[in-house]
């Protein structure tokens, strides 16, 4: 592995990024002579994944605000990339969502057809995203780019949920979000115990560099499909942006009519769906009860296997977080899945909402419509999204 | 002395980039700037020293890994490649780079680990000694011909194309005496400008 160069990689890449508020903007150029000199002028304000200072406390200061952009392959044809670069891309990028929305499993109501007005009309050429401290850092954002030659064509906002007025860790269900932060191979990070991959013997390494990043050899020891030439893929990588509909109301519903039944109520019904506790306790490590001091302890909160659990008894094999890194379950040391870890790299955001207890039961606007935003960044999309998709819908 | 061919000196040089992590753009990526910006062909600031047959500067990111069974090995730093065919000898050369793109020469190589600046050329020369890798192979188009004779070759076969061209089904007194007339305002051109002539253009025109 050679040296990472963080300041040529986009922040929230690199970084986990944890902001409270965000907007996510779809935008087209109108030729490509203005989609270039729009890409020049923002080039500069694209955050990169470099060191950001730390005060006097020694506290690491975060910026107001981070900026990053992802171009669709219809984005790049539009500013003129070449068709020799373009056809180098993989098809999957190629073709887009729409087109291989049966592979994905986006059909019924969530067939494209239903998708928003932003994805019924001309292709989106570009994605920017914001992430700010504070809401007007957003509306800033969006009036110099109004300013600087690019069509607005859809726009998201999304923030944290706000709980008894404080901005909350916690996801539209109730849980506890942001332990899942993958480690690759450069990245300047304490390697966390229970991230990236099991080492042989014992304890953890990290993933290779090349299943997040273009131009690294990944975890099989081959380079991701990329376009030529090598300066144009280098350090990017693919980015997916999917919003997803939360069927809170039912889900809620449905809790509380099981949790009846339920030897242990609710509470832990509602644990052994997704494989933590609602305060973020893993079931593996605690399977009786919310464990705050596991919680707070970056070397215990995700350093768990399943290889003595292979019946679920303690974290079901259904378990939401059980699903989407199996670890150790299906033996090889966990070689099986070393590819298909989860790469979500900013906390995951849904639409502004407040409420007063942390299930937000008491949500006025409590309804089977909140929406998570969850943009994902992978080499290979064919390894990872198919397999996640027919998961989702089995 | 694998360096030499000839009269031909083959310089290689890699220069290991300096890896600054609280530097707001790396080296590598700054140096990458301005290389991409640096000018080409007759304005390169090679072309300033008429010796010059070729240059060439390049930021390695890593070596190449090609699959198995070969060993995959990672350089420790990114490294910038400068090779160049020169007619003559090392030292000389240095020293005519020095003076003729001393502010490019300080541009590049400050991004490199040790380089002393280019304030005093026996420290540069020492810097840039210690970065040499032996050569073992020339740029394609370079055999033991000087500059300026390459430089005229280059001259006479564009001229000569040129003049085919212009008298295609000439024949008789008038193409004798018109190849008579352009042999003596060949033979009086001035030697063209490095980097001015590039192999194989019918531009025609004698400088």
């Amino acid at each position: 592995m050679s040296y990472l160069d963080p300041t040529d990689i986009q922040g929230f890449a690199l970084r986990g990024y944890n902001f409270p508020v965000a907007r996510f903007l779809f935008l087209r150029f109108p030729d490509a002579k203005r989609g270039r000199e729009f890409l020049s002028w923002t080039l500069g304000k694209i955050t990169h994944g470099g060191h950001w200072p730390k005060d006097e406390k020694q506290c690491i200061r975060k910026p107001a605000v981070t900026h990053n952009i992802a171009f669709t392959y219809a984005g790049l044809a539009a500013l003129g990339v070449p068709p020799a670069s373009l056809q180098g891309f993989p098809v999957e990028f190629i073709q887009g969502m729409r087109a291989r929305h049966k592979i994905l499993g986006d059909i019924g109501k969530n067939a494209p057809e239903h998708w928003e007005p932003l994805w019924q009309g001309q292709p989106v050429h570009t994605w920017l995203a914001t992430y700010a401290q504070e809401q007007q850092a957003l509306a800033d954002t969006q009036a110099a780019i109004e300013a600087h030659g690019a069509e607005i064509i859809g726009s998201q906002d999304a923030a944290k949920l706000v709980i008894d007025g404080a901005r909350s860790e916690k996801e539209h269900f109730g849980f506890t979000d942001g332990f899942g932060n993958p480690d690759y191979l450069g990245m300047e990070r304490h390697t966390q115990p229970g991230q990236g991959k099991i080492a042989p013997g014992n304890g953890w390494a990290p993933l290779a560099t090349g299943e997040l990043l273009l131009g690294y050899a990944d975890e099989a020891g081959e380079w991701p499909v990329a376009p030529l030439p090598h300066l144009l893929a280098n350090n990017g990588t693919f980015l997916v942006y999917r919003k997803l509909h939360q069927n809170v109301a039912s889900f809620r519903a449905y809790m509380k009519e099981r949790g009846r039944l339920y030897p242990g109520g609710e509470e832990k019904l509602l644990a052994k769906f997704v494989g933590r506790w609602p305060d973020g306790t893993p079931l593996e490590l605690s399977p009786e009860r919310e464990d705050p001091a596991i919680v707070k302890d970056d070397n215990r909160n995700v350093d768990f296997t399943y290889g003595k659990d292979l019946e679920g008894t303690r974290c079901p094999l259904s378990a939401h977080i059980r699903r989407t890194n199996p670890r150790d379950a299906f033996g090889f040391e966990g070689r099986l899945v070393n590819r298909r870890a989860s790469v979500s790299r900013v906390r995951i955001l849904g639409v502004p909402l407040n409420c007063s207890d942390r299930f937000c039961r008491s949500d006025p606007t409590s309804r089977d419509r909140q929406n998570l935003y969850l943009p994902q960044a992978h080499c290979r999309l064919r390894v990872r999204y198919p397999v996640r998709s027919s998961q989702r819908c089995k | 002395m694998a360096n030499k061919n000839g009269n031909i000196y083959g310089l290689t040089i890699l220069s290991p980039i300096k890896q600054d992590a609280a530097a707001p753009v790396s080296p590598s990526l700054e140096l990458r700037k301005y290389l991409h910006e640096l000018c080409a062909h007759e304005r390169s600031p090679f072309a300033r020293i008429r010796d010059v047959h070729m240059a060439r500067l390049v930021v390695m990111d890593d070596v190449v890994f090609e699959g198995s069974p070969s060993h995959e090995e990672h350089l420790r730093y990114k490294y910038l490649v400068f090779e160049a065919n020169f007619d003559g000898d090392l030292e000389p050369f240095l020293r005519k780079m020095l003076d003729a793109a001393r502010e490019e020469v300080g541009q590049i190589w400050r991004h490199c680990e040790g380089f002393p600046g280019t304030a005093d050329p026996d420290k540069f020369i020492e810097y840039m000694k210690k970065c040499q890798l032996e050569t073992t192979f020339y740029f394609v188009d370079v055999n033991d011909k000087t500059v300026p004779q390459t430089l005229k070759a280059l001259q006479t076969q564009s001229a000569v194309a040129a003049f085919i061209q212009k008298h295609q089904g000439a024949t008789g007194g008038g193409l004798r005496e018109a190849f008579r007339q352009f042999s003596k305002e060949l033979a009086a051109a001035k030697t063209p400008h490095p980097a001015s002539v590039r192999g194989r253009e019918f531009t025609g025109q004698l400088v």
